[in-house]
């Protein structure tokens, strides 16, 4: 169930809504459909996803109904199953910078290889997951 | 005929197995394009310019970097005259000392860490219990075993030598006035200067905090300076592609190559030696036992909390960031995986760095490759690295490999000695 998103374009004015470099994705690095099939875009500030540099993630949700999915408590762990290890940080959603579009602070990668992180939504819609699984 | 036939056979299988240790495994013709790219991630053309030191207003200030250069080879800041920052970390070693464990004005508990490229990391020290190279550079001046002085004494010195003073004041302002007594204070000194420390009125310690806290400024922007040149493997790397032969030029040797092969793959090396630096600057354990006659160190799982406790963190009063600046401090974590982790070193310039590992316990890389190969228990929670089951012809190829990773050091000279004023 993960997809990797190529053509998906993100209108500009999102980008500006967030204290930005140019660097940020200006398409979606992932989009996976969540334990109760909400929709969840991950923009990067680092384009692509290099190791050793801490950076901030754009999570998108949207609701299986298709409309932004606001006012979500939102926790991201994960690490690399093949070293069995966790992230070397602990990434934290600190706000949401408009409806459905939140920032996620702290994220860094210390090794090549594959790397999985889990997304957990907590939201008027009820409790849900995605996987997000990749290479670096 | 019989009677040959058992002490042939010994012989034979003898001779298989040392040859299965001894003979080198044919390269392949060219790299993959997985492996091409992982090569081209270490070489130094791939290295970032420095990040801004947001939490210090003068990391790239020339003026403080030659203050700092004052500071980091004057033997006067310290308790008995004699040790500088220099003492420990020379520069004709690669800003290393040679020996296990650090001599300062005593024995101290760590071995000297190169300061080569180090300016890149957000962590210093083996346990990361500073967050910022100028926050580090402030602690050994009133550690007991290192320059054994304490802030009040720095800043005086500082007030009586004109030429620094003068420094200083062109960067930050005239020096506050220091009180005459008492002669040492410190929070962190003896009875004696704890005691003076409380005595002293808030506005004075802020003082005092605020000079000592510059002056690490100032050797920071001076180690910022000391960054590693291209070496062997760089020029390899740069010329490695999927199209070109594994042997594609001559910077290295095949068996060089063939140690870079296992750097790569088998041999996992890469997984936290990784990046132009070769290291992650992240912490990580690997089963070093502790050295003799210390209890096994907590690593940085006690790092991080210190870091957070530390008063002149990126937090801090003393620090030039913003508070949401500080993007390390706010989001590391701090979980029993960090029992017993030591901060990844560099491999840049490591044939000249020995010994190795955190307290100096291993002597050489041969050693070293044989530590990685056999993973040990470790002492105090879990080896991260798992046995590799390398044969004794592949350790030698990864320790042949370590020799390309030395050369002269991107440095102006005029930064590898004390200064004439």
């Amino acid at each position: 169930m993960i997809y990797r998103i190529r053509a998906a374009v993100v209108p500009l004015a999102i980008l500006f809504m967030l204290p930005v470099s140019q660097l940020w994705a200006q398409e979606a690095n992932f989009r996976i459909q969540t334990s109760k099939g909400s929709t969840l875009e991950v923009f990067t500030q680092l384009d692509p996803v290099v190791i050793n540099r801490i950076h901030s993630w754009e999570l998108v949700l949207i609701g299986a109904d298709n409309s932004p999915l606001t006012g979500a408590e939102i926790s991201v762990i994960g690490g690399m199953p093949d070293h069995d290890h966790g992230l070397p940080t602990l990434p934290i959603v600190t706000r949401e910078t408009s409806p459905g579009h939140y920032l996620l602070q702290g994220v860094r990668f210390h090794m090549p290889g594959r790397w999985q992180l889990t997304v957990t939504i907590s939201s008027p819609q009820g409790d849900e997951t995605g996987l997000l699984d990749f290479e670096l | 005929m019989k009677r040959f036939l058992i002490p042939g056979l010994f012989v034979i299988g003898l001779g298989a197995g040392i040859g299965w240790q001894l003979l080198p495994a044919p390269l392949p013709q060219a790299w993959t394009s997985q492996e091409a790219a992982l090569i081209q991630s270490l070489s130094l053309s791939q290295l970032p310019a420095l990040s801004p030191d947001l939490s210090n207003a003068v990391a790239d200030n020339e003026s403080a970097a030659k203050l700092g250069q004052l500071l980091y080879f004057d033997s006067r800041i310290s308790g008995n005259g004699e040790v500088a920052c220099a003492t420990c970390h020379q520069p004709a070693r690669y800003f290393t000392d040679g020996l296990s464990l650090a001599a300062g004005t005593a024995l101290g508990p760590r071995h000297t860490p190169s300061l080569v490229g180090l300016s890149h990391s957000p962590w210093f020290y083996w346990d990361g219990r500073k967050d910022s190279q100028w926050a580090q550079a402030l602690a050994p001046i009133e550690a007991g075993h290192e320059h054994n002085l304490d802030r009040l004494q720095v800043v005086r010195l500082i007030a009586k030598d004109r030429d620094y003073s003068e420094r200083y004041a062109a960067l930050f302002g005239e020096l506050p006035s220091i009180p005459a007594t008492p002669q040492s204070a410190s929070p962190l000194g003896d009875a004696e200067a704890t005691a003076n420390w409380q005595r002293l009125s808030q506005a004075q310690q802020n003082d005092i905090n605020q000079v000592f806290a510059n002056l690490g400024k100032t050797i920071a922007a001076y180690q910022r300076k000391l960054l590693p040149g291209h070496s062997r493997f760089d020029e390899y790397a740069d010329q490695v592609s999927s199209e070109s032969g594994i042997s594609g030029n001559d910077a290295l040797t095949r068996e060089e190559i063939a140690g870079l092969k296992l750097f790569i793959g088998d041999g996992q090396c890469i997984s936290c030696h990784n990046g132009p630096l070769f290291t992650n600057f992240e912490f990580h354990n690997t089963g070093v036992l502790a050295v003799a006659g210390q209890l096994p160190p907590m690593g940085r799982y006690d790092g991080i909390r210190l870091a957070r406790e530390d008063e002149f963190n990126c937090l801090s009063d003393y620090s030039d960031a913003e508070p949401e600046e500080c993007i390390e401090l706010r989001f590391a974590k701090d979980d029993n995986e960090l029992v017993g982790a030591q901060k990844t070193p560099s491999l840049r310039n490591i044939t000249e760095t020995a010994p190795y590992m955190h307290g100096g316990q291993i002597a050489d890389l041969t050693a070293v490759m044989q530590h990685y190969n056999d993973a040990p228990t470790s002492m105090l929670s879990h080896n991260e690295a798992k046995p590799l089951g390398l044969r004794a012809v592949q350790l030698s190829q990864l320790v042949a490999f370590m020799q390309t990773l030395t050369a002269p050091l991107n440095v102006d000279p005029k930064w590898l000695a004390a200064p004439s004023q």
